[in-house]
């Protein structure tokens, strides 16, 4: 937990300091013509950002080297059940150019639900046929926000 | 006054219209499914469902996105109570006391305490809302850049000094949120940036996406990383609980007093609902006669933190109706909303839709005691939702998530980016970093920059303009002194300890 707190910190770090660049380039210096330059704000916060994570990775490093690193961030066998959602929600979301928002959740809902759940095959089609269709009469139709459709466009048409 | 009580009854007859009427139900029904479900709560709810509001007339979609919230204050609770899993953050001090009186038998009696409560904490919000909404945005009406600005830095001093939470970690968080709001377009001078050539950095970063990352997908982290059990009681309600419920809370009605006015002061500052209902709870176990009973299933100790939690949800609204500035990550949220229907909360909301406003204030009366009845009629049908496996809950949650990030700008990329957000939610939650202030300063981003540029440019560059008297400076004072509170409580302390040890030696 204490590592992971130094790397976090350290990451914000670094992304203060993209952040300070770009700000700089911008310009945050007084203009006589349009005032405080659009790097203003930016070069102040980036640099906030900057302090606050070097505060924190040195007290963080005091903290790891009095008191060893502690509890690991993630508790013991909680990495697995993690993974086993960011995976398959990534590739749900890989999916939705080809196969359409509904379709691919349809896909996740089942595979998450045998392969995670264990549930008879029966239920998990049940509920990822019910969910989808209910959700696109629900959007697409009722409310009439266009979800993406994928390859599948002409299929999504079909009146029900 | 009496104009606003003729304001107030036009308020209350436009939410009673049946189309209305209707769209606050569905609201609150989705809004305590929403509440009992853990990895769903208040704030995404709301965001997911903004863009079905697109389609109706604006004043439904705000009672809708109202109710929601309404609902999952209220739905927290039953999650809580039964089966000693926080619904929401704003329920956990519920489990304290409320657990316990459900496992010793009682379940219908500590959810009908609970649910009184929380209809009492309303009713002071609401109240307060009425009518000091009208008084704050008329003297709000003369703010000009620097003092709004002054009101934004009083906000956000609020998190770092009042939040209990690491200062510097709290500062990071929001120039994060800052940082992120400012990627894109400048309004200011056209310029792109922080974008590095990126097209899709161009759009900038939708809160409404990241709320959904945050606070759905991170907690969703949470969840399946404890692995979710749930072992519960069935809450059934009779009717002679609730009759016997509502004269207990009355007999407690020091708690209720204190849980609401707790509430209410808390929820006019940032924070909201969780911390409120901590501190009512510390407070009546203080003041109570029976504190050997707390944690033990004493009836007080549900009263005070459920009536303060419902009180700053409600009361949370009053900052965000007159000045803009949302008091709790959900009313942040539900200001989105506003202003997706080209309706800026502040004091110009008043003069130029005084009967949205009022309309909006009505539904917080009616949506509130629907709530009330809902919650107690229904309670065992919702809780039982809970008993459907998580494997089976948790893809339909991603999914409804899916659903809300890209529908926002359809835009696919924002659903890359809620998984993001939903995994620095997990980190930033894990690792002690509060999540409410970076989302309120994404929010508020535009606005902030744009008023404090606004004042340099009227000062010609000067930057005492930000404490320019009257208005300003004292609330600069107030940001200065609450920021470095944590400090200043202490040094206090130190030499009152000092001086008592001192003084009678």
């Amino acid at each position: 937990m204490r590592k992971a707190n130094i790397w976090l910190a350290v990451f914000l770090f670094v992304l203060g300091a993209i952040c300070l660049f770009d700000a700089v380039r911008l310009g945050f210096r007084w203009d006589p013509t349009i005032g405080p330059g659009p790097g203003y704000l930016p070069f102040y916060l980036a640099l906030g950002v900057i302090i606050g994570t070097t505060l924190t990775i040195f007290k963080g490093i005091k903290k790891l080297k009095a008191e060893g690193p502690g509890k690991p961030l993630i508790q013991e066998g909680g990495l697995k059940p993690i993974l086993w959602v960011l995976i398959p929600s990534t590739v749900m979301v890989s999916l939705i150019p080809i196969l359409g928002l509904h379709v691919s959740a349809f896909v996740f809902i089942v595979f998450y639900m045998r392969e995670v759940g264990k549930i008879e095959w029966v239920k998990c089609f049940m509920v990822g046929i019910l969910f989808p269709v209910s959700l696109y009469i629900i959007f697409d139709r009722l409310f009439l926000i266009p979800l993406p459709s994928g390859w599948l466009g002409s299929l999504y048409t079909l009146p029900f | 006054m009496a104009e606003n009580m003729h304001n107030l009854w036009l308020g209350i007859s436009v939410a009673m219209q049946p189309y209305n009427f209707l769209v606050a139900m569905i609201g609150l029904v989705l809004g305590v499914i929403v509440g009992v479900l853990p990895g769903l709560g208040g704030a995404n709810g709301v965001a997911i469902l903004i863009p079905l509001t697109v389609a109706m007339p604006p004043i439904a979609g705000i009672i809708l996105l109202a109710s929601i919230y309404w609902g999952s204050l209220y739905g927290g609770s039953i999650t809580s109570i039964l089966f000693n899993i926080p619904g929401e953050p704003w329920s956990v001090a519920a489990t304290f006391d409320g657990y316990p009186m459900a496992n010793k038998g009682e379940p219908g009696r500590a959810l009908v305490l609970a649910f009184v409560s929380h209809f009492f904490g309303a009713v002071l919000g609401v109240i307060m809302l009425s009518f000091f909404a009208p008084i704050i945005s008329e003297f709000a009406l003369r703010f000009g850049p620097a003092e709004i600005f002054a009101v934004m830095m009083l906000t956000f001093s609020a998190f770092v000094g009042l939040g209990g939470k690491d200062a510097v970690k709290t500062c990071v968080s929001i120039f994060l949120g800052f940082l992120l709001a400012s990627v894109g377009m400048d309004t200011v001078t056209g310029a792109l940036r922080l974008t590095y050539g990126s097209i899709n950095l161009m759009g900038g970063f939708n809160f409404i996406v990241a709320v959904i990352g945050l606070f759905g997908l991170g907690e969703i982290f949470l969840t399946v990383e404890e692995g979710l059990k749930i072992e519960g009681k069935g809450g059934k309600i009779h009717l002679k609980d609730i009759t016997s419920g509502v004269l207990e809370v009355f007999k407690e009605y020091k708690a209720l007093i204190l849980g609401m006015l707790v509430g209410c002061w808390m929820g006019l500052k940032p924070g909201g609902a969780t911390p409120a209902s901590f501190m009512a709870y510390g407070f009546a176990k203080q003041g109570s006669k029976n504190k050997e009973m707390f944690g033990k299933g004493a009836p007080d100790g549900i009263v005070a933190p459920e009536a303060a939690a419902h009180g700053a949800g409600t009361s949370a609204a009053l900052p965000m109706i007159t000045l803009g500035i949302p008091g709790s990550p959900t009313m942040a949220v539900i200001m989105g909303g506003l202003m997706i229907f080209g309706l800026v909360p502040g004091p110009m909301l008043f003069k130029e839709h005084a009967d949205f406003v009022w309309g909006f204030i009505g539904s917080c009366w009616i949506g509130n005691t629907l709530g009330l009845i809902v919650v107690l009629a229904f309670a065992p049908i919702f809780a039982s939702i809970l008993q459907v496996r998580f494997a089976i809950i948790m893809p339909i949650i991603v999914y409804v998530c899916a659903i809300g990030a890209y529908a926002v700008n359809n835009r696919l990329i924002d659903i890359y980016y809620m998984i993001i957000f939903g995994v620095f939610g997990y980190l930033f939650k894990k690792l002690d970093y509060p999540l409410a202030p970076c989302v309120l300063a994404l929010v508020l981003g535009d606005m902030a920059e744009s008023a404090l540029r606004q004042a340099l440019l009227i000062s010609g560059g000067s930057p005492l303009v930000l404490f320019a008297p009257p208005i300003a400076l004292p609330l600069m004072i107030a940001a200065i002194i609450i920021f470095f509170w944590p400090s200043i409580s202490e040094f206090l302390a130190k030499r009152k300890a000092q001086k008592s040890s001192v003084g009678p030696g």
